[in-house]
């Protein structure tokens, strides 16, 4: 049992250290748009199932092809379709904020930032 | 008492499973449907089963006397709780690495957000790892072998551990009912709280030393007696002994567990000693009179069966201080005139440590069916089969009970299964850290 949970130790430690190397040296593989900027108006437009779009933390995201993926139904999503939604994803509707595994998916989905003037 | 220790085990192994159990009944179809979600799952199972099972080895470590006869003994208690430990510390180990490869599904830089995240509840995750980790590291000798009071105070981190890794459990917890967590952290808490507590203020019984007796020039058999209620106990069970005699150099006010060698009815208990660590060889010179508590008694080394009309033959090996369960249940056997047919196979290095051999004669005088064979290694190397088969030829058919250093135990243990004793028919009660 001693040698299994030193193997163990040393595999744990070698995996995290694996995990962080392989993340330092790889190139940024998601290309988030930071650069168009939209207003919360045109951001409203979007606010339907198949077409919709959210701002959460200033930034502006489309989930329309996330939306069929969320482990939530689809009815949990959507009511935040047009608006600013940062509350919807700290909370989760019950107060749990989404993993961080979760926040970095977005940045795939981001498509600019919020004009905030 | 097989079926009471068997049902015992099943109690403790099934409060251990069923967070797990609950939680996967949680789960649907499509929470199995990618790579990434099925080790999703196995992360999210891993990282609750791991602190179920802390729990429970928290649950276990209480020391009640008599809640470890059961299991069998305290020593037994003891070893499903290093099993359950063990099992909850590679668990844990598991759980963010598998939560990390499961995110990698989504990008590398989901995985290692997954792991270092400001989120209080992985904040807290992580003290609850590294506090494990501290506090397992003497236990697997990662260090080499801890000193005894050092791997004792670093055990008490594993209630840091319990404490971060329920709040980080209950940050993040989902759909197990929470009243799960809550009867497994109550008996956590007061297992916790009866050692620290109750057993410090009132479970140690005060006695004080009157007499004190050299068998050999490294071992002391210490008299003691009961300044308020004398110990109930059986013969060969054992106590936690605290001394604290001022002018002790080492271990006072440190519990050790030394086994009676009092017969159960006598006034005082008897304990003896040899000096093999720091406190035991203090202790050797401790004062007359001086106070000491004890705390038990535990163990189960003989069955309830021994003191039965017709007792079954017995084996005993016994190698230098490994005496002391046999001496006190000869003592006992002597004192009381109860049939016992034992035969006794005492290893020890020389004459000079053979540790009460005149009394051990003298009361195997008074028990007809009994023997005494003193096996000496420097005349006889190890024990062997020959010696065994010599003096006693029907050992075969004997329930053996051993006691001594651990390469004499684990000697004899293959002797007497090559020799055709049935594993199930060979005693032991040894101390370990794991």
């Amino acid at each position: 049992m001693k040698q299994t949970a030193f193997a163990a130790f040393i595999a744990f430690w070698t995996a995290i250290v694996t995990l962080l190397s392989v993340h330092s040296l790889m190139p940024d593989a998601i290309a988030a748009d930071t650069e168009t900027v939209y207003t919360l108006e045109q951001v409203a437009a979007h606010n339907k199932v198949d077409d919709c779009w959210m701002v959460i933390q200033g930034r502006v995201y489309d989930f329309s092809s996330y939306i069929p993926s969320h482990p939530a139904p689809p009815g949990v999503m959507t009511p935040w379709c047009g608006t600013e939604a940062t509350e919807g994803m700290m909370t989760k509707g019950y107060g749990r904020d989404h993993s961080p595994a979760a926040w970095e998916m977005m940045a795939s989905h981001q498509i600019g930032t919020l004009n905030d003037e | 008492m097989q079926l009471v220790n068997r049902f015992s085990k099943t109690i403790v192994w099934t409060l251990a499973i069923l967070p797990g159990l609950i939680a996967l009944t949680h789960f649907t179809g499509t929470d199995f449907s990618t790579p990434g979600s099925l080790l999703n799952i196995l992360g999210r199972l891993t990282g609750i089963w791991g602190l179920s099972f802390l729990l429970v080895a928290a649950i276990l470590c209480c020391r009640v006397p008599g809640f470890d006869q059961p299991f069998g003994g305290l020593t037994k208690l003891w070893s499903l709780h290093h099993r359950l430990g063990a099992l909850s510390f590679l668990l844990l180990l598991a759980h963010p690495v598998l939560l990390a490869l499961a995110a990698t599904e989504i990008s590398l830089a989901a995985a290692v957000a997954t792991l270092f995240s400001t989120q209080s509840s992985i904040i807290w995750g992580w003290l609850a790892l590294l506090a494990l980790m501290v506090f397992m590291a003497p236990t697997f000798d990662f260090f080499g072998q801890p000193e005894y009071q050092h791997w004792k105070w670093l055990h008490r981190l594993s209630g840091m551990t319990v404490l971060f890794a329920l709040i980080h459990a209950l940050m993040l917890n989902r759909s197990l009912p929470i009243s799960i967590w809550a009867l497994l952290a109550f008996l956590a808490v007061a297992a916790i709280s009866y050692r620290w507590l109750f057993s410090r203020w009132h479970g140690q019984k005060n006695y004080r030393v009157n007499r004190i007796e050299h068998p050999a020039n490294n071992v002391v058999e210490l008299s003691l007696e009961p300044v308020d209620h004398l110990l109930d106990y059986a013969p060969g069970q054992f106590v936690y002994l605290t001394a604290y005699d001022s002018a002790l150099t080492n271990g006072r006010g440190e519990d050790h567990p030394y086994t009676l060698t009092s017969a159960p009815d006598e006034p005082a208990l008897r304990i003896a000693i040899k000096a093999l660590g720091d406190a035991s060889h203090a202790i050797q010179s401790i004062a007359l009179n001086s106070k000491v508590k004890v705390e038990g008694p535990y163990g189960r080394f003989f069955p309830d069966s021994a003191s039965a009309p017709e007792p079954e033959p017995e084996l005993w090996i016994a190698g230098g201080i490994g005496i002391s369960p046999f001496l006190g249940r000869l003592r006992h056997c002597a004192k009381h005139h109860t049939k016992l047919n034992a035969h006794l196979i005492y290893c020890v290095q020389d004459e000079a440590r053979l540790l009460f051999g005149e009394e051990l004669s003298r009361l195997m005088r008074s028990l007809p069916e009994s023997r005494l064979h003193v096996h000496f290694f420097y005349k006889e190397g190890p024990l062997n089969r020959e010696f065994i088969e010599t003096h006693c030829p029907d050992f075969v058919r004997r329930k053996a009970y051993l006691c001594g250093p651990i390469p004499l135990t684990n000697t004899s243990r293959a002797l007497l299964i090559q020799g055709g004793v049935a594993p199930k028919h060979i005693v032991t009660e040894e101390f370990n850290l794991l």
